[in-house]
């Protein structure tokens, strides 16, 4: 009876309480509609939620994704048994983001943004949907036309036709259209002046992709050609050769929109070249960058000067976590020659040339290496740069190394190996290749150490790029000589090396090779020409396949007459990437995830698959 | 009360035990299926190394569906341990040394069970000969044209140190390629007198690359130097 008589009052007790509400309390951390889209702080906040969430490919957070292509190469810790490009590499699928995007739209139009002020609103929609088409952008230079959803924020609810919900892919073209005229209307909407750090979009950035997805098509339509069975029976993948000149005519158009827009130009504020070019990439908030990926300290940096960083400057243990290859370095031109060869051996080959400073065989060189690349000879913010694999000296009618453990010296308190390096040990953090990286490495040393890391930006649009996209369109439309030359001759320039009077595509791929180099943009570029598999063969006696390194040495021999001269070796960098790149057909485009066509038939998939 | 509480974990145990036996497993898979890649019947030779050349098997009546691949070897075989059923066997689109027709056989695999899969190839090899005289390997052989649609990038002749011969890097130690060959007689010769010095075994294979796609057509032996 006891038992029964406490039964009844807990039973009352909790249907009173119930009966005050209880269980029907609003959420105290939840934001309602209502919340955010009347208050401008939230709105923002939100979008600072997408801003972060469009990082793919290269980038600042995965330093080690640079050693996958030819820039540059893992140092620290063992060798890159890496050979093949994988079916799924660097793919972006993100239709949560489409979706929570179309999510905000509908907020921002709702009554709840009623009072919102109608320029504001207009900014907002417009950056909006402009991240919203940088994703579309990303999945179509991965995989191709994809399913084009629209602005309708699907919801499920059980026993719905689930049929409504499958979209199928539209067509590469179809695709890149879309993005073109998304762009157009949402430069409409966003304003003209620069925003803060480049940060966020503006009209210039909105025009700047729509260029870029323009140049995209048009290459893939020409030059589809040169892989023929890169592609799809419905068009999803592979553009018809007859819409490339649209497409080029439309990037040149909205590149010259830009030019002429005068709100960006080449950044020329430093007369020395090398640094000039350090400063317009890495300096932030100048007058070249259109568009950057921004972080700040503290709270919001990024790892790759602490990753990246030479060891004789670090701040902390870590280092040469991918270090330049030689092959980028050659990549640069000469003043006086266009041909990039470091001229290490005699003509004959029968004899090293020899070199009083070891940055004498850099001399002349484009000065867009400074600003990309720290090598032997040059000089960290300030700090004069040693890279020493060891000494060499004539013995038996050869040339023999000495080297030992970094930062060591001799009995004569010469130096042998720097503590730079270059040497073949797995050991971490050591330097494999005779360079370091210095674009997008911040020359404040407390930013390479754990406890703070960077807050370098990274440049996702500038300029420069603006003026690349020209000429190739004009090229490939068959403007004079003259245009095209007087738009790359702009770049050239700035590097301080010859101007050229005729331009190929040829030359276009090497401009861009080396202006961009750690942008995020060689990938892309040799998949839409459809040149990556030539490039990239996967054969170990192709230069352009197989990573290279540098090994300086400083003569130690008093009995020879180059005593104290510089040499350098090019060695094929079998210790710390064993195999050359292959990219195979199939690397054009990723592949199709089963678990998607599962979820929705009607996405076929890619060639190859 | 001790000995009853571990008589019932015991008893517990044992259920638990027997029953997931029963109900968790599948059977393992114990047909034998084998099969090769032919042309009017005859076998053609693939590169075997890398999981380059492959058969995508799938299986209706599930709800969701995963492929696997079996590979293809260099003499045009392959062979898997299947579960006793009905599957779906088809190219991948573009891989392998064919025109990418992609089309399905089906397969029942009920105990051991032998399947060819047809395919039209760009080339075809044939009437291949290999002779070494001191330090020289010679090879001829004959090149058909199946289709007209896709140009020779290259014949090659190739040797190795493993009875994997072919034109990926690691899987040839020394070749010769001849990028002006057209169909008709072909014969090259390849220098082997380093190879023949530093290496222990040696054997050799001709191949041709087709302009455009990613695998060649190989000669279906290896032909053993040393």
């Amino acid at each position: 009876m006891k038992k029964i008589n406490i039964l009844l009052i807990i039973t009352v007790t909790i249907l009173s309480v119930n009966c005050s509400g209880f269980l029907d309390r609003e959420s105290e951390s939840i934001l309602s509609d209502e919340q955010v889209f009347s208050d401008q702080n939230m709105i923002t906040s939100v979008l600072a939620n997408y801003y972060g969430r469009i990082d793919w490919g290269q980038s600042l957070e995965r330093g080690g994704d640079y050693s996958i292509l030819d820039e540059a190469c893992i140092s620290t810790a063992g060798p890159d048994n890496r050979q093949d490009f994988g079916n799924d590499l660097w793919r972006v699928y993100d239709y949560t983001l489409i979706r929570n995007v179309n999510q905000f739209l509908k907020g921002i139009n709702s009554d709840a943004a009623a009072d919102l002020d109608p320029a504001y609103r207009n900014q907002i929609e417009g950056e909006a949907r402009f991240i919203r088409i940088w994703v579309y952008f990303n999945m179509c230079r991965c995989m191709g036309g994809m399913p084009i959803v629209g602005d309708e924020v699907f919801e499920y609810s059980g026993g719905m036709d689930i049929t409504t919900l499958q979209f199928p892919r539209s067509t590469e073209a179809e695709l890149y259209n879309y993005i073109i005229n998304e762009c157009t209307a949402i430069a409409n909407l966003l304003p003209e002046e620069p925003t803060i750090n480049a940060a966020r979009a503006n009209k210039w950035a909105a025009l700047m992709l729509k260029a870029r997805a323009a140049i995209y098509a048009a290459s893939i339509a020409k030059y589809n050609y040169l892989t023929p069975d890169v592609k799809t029976a419905g068009g999803e993948v592979g553009i018809p050769a007859n819409l490339a000149a649209g497409y080029y005519e439309t990037a040149y158009n909205t590149v010259n929109e830009i030019i002429a827009g005068g709100k960006y130009r080449l950044y020329t504020e430093n007369p020395d070249k090398g640094a000039n070019f350090y400063e317009a990439v890495c300096q932030k908030g100048n007058y070249e960058v259109i568009w950057a990926r921004d972080y700040y300290y503290p709270g919001g940096t990024n790892n790759f000067t602490n990753y990246a960083i030479a060891s004789s400057v670090r701040g902390d243990i870590d280092a040469n976590g991918v270090t330049p290859t030689l092959n980028i370095v050659e990549a640069f031109e000469y003043k006086d020659n266009r041909d990039g060869t470091l001229r290490t051996r005699t003509a004959d080959d029968a004899d090293y040339v020899y070199y009083d400073n070891p940055q004498d065989v850099f001399a002349n060189k484009d000065a867009r290496l400074y600003g990309t690349v720290v090598y032997p000879g040059s000089d960290f913010n300030g700090v004069p740069m040693t890279y020493q694999a060891g000494q060499k000296y004539y013995e038996n009618g050869e040339w023999k190394e000495r080297s030992s453990n970094l930062g060591s010296t001799d009995s004569d308190g010469d130096l042998i190996t720097a503590d730079n390096g270059p040497d073949m040990s797995s050991s971490q953090f050591v330097n494999n290749s005779g360079f370091n990286i210095r674009k997008f490495v911040s020359y404040n040393r407390d930013a390479s150490t754990r406890g703070r890391l960077s807050d370098m930006w990274f440049v996702r649009m500038r300029y420069a790029e603006a003026l690349m996209i020209a000429a190739e369109a004009a090229l490939e439309l068959g403007k004079p000589q003259t245009e095209v030359c007087g738009y790359i001759n702009q770049i050239r320039d700035r590097a301080g090396i010859l101007p050229l009077t005729s331009v190929t595509l040829n030359d276009i791929v090497q401009e861009r090779r080396v202006e961009f180099v750690y942008e995020n943009h060689r990938w892309w570029d040799l998949k839409r020409w459809r040149i990556a598999h030539q490039v990239w063969d996967g054969n170990s006696e192709t230069y352009s396949a197989t990573h290279y390194s540098l090994f300086p040495y400083r003569i130690k021999d008093p009995s020879h007459p180059q005593n104290g001269k510089w040499v350098f070796d090019k060695l094929r960098s079998t210790w710390t990437s064993t195999y050359p790149r292959r990219f195979e057909y199939r690397n054009y485009y990723n592949f199709i995830n089963q678990d998607w066509i599962n979820r929705n038939p009607k996405i076929v998939r890619n060639p190859y698959q | 009360m001790k000995t009853l509480i571990k008589v019932y974990v015991l008893a517990i145990l044992i259920a638990v035990t027997a029953a997931s036996c029963g109900k968790d497993n599948y059977d393992k898979p114990e047909s034998h299926f084998t099969g090769k890649v032919t042309y009017n019947g005859q076998a053609l030779g693939v590169r075997g190394s890398n999981g380059s050349v492959y058969l995508q098997f799938w299986q209706d009546g599930y709800e969701l569906k995963t492929s696997f691949n079996v590979y293809v070897t260099q003499d045009g075989t392959y062979s898997s341990m299947l579960s006793d059923g009905v599957y779906k066997l088809v190219t991948a689109s573009g891989n392998g040394p064919w025109v990418s027709a992609q089309d399905t056989v089906i397969v029942t695999v009920n105990g051991d069970t032998q399947k060819d899969y047809e395919v039209t190839p760009y080339y075809t090899l044939s009437n291949i000969n290999y002779s070494v005289s001191g330090n020289t390997l010679t090879a001829s052989f004959d090149v058909a044209s199946v289709t007209t649609d896709r140009a020779i990038e290259y014949v090659a002749l190739m040797v190795n140190k493993t009875q994997f011969v072919d034109f990926g890097d690691g899987t040839h130690v020394n070749w010769v390629r001849n990028s002006e060959a057209t169909p008709g007689r072909v014969e090259l010769q390849l220098d082997i007198s380093n190879d023949l010095a530093n290496q222990k075994a040696l054997y050799a294979r001709v191949g041709l690359k087709i302009d455009g796609v990613g695998e060649g057509v190989y000669d279906t032996n290896v032909y053993k130097i040393k």
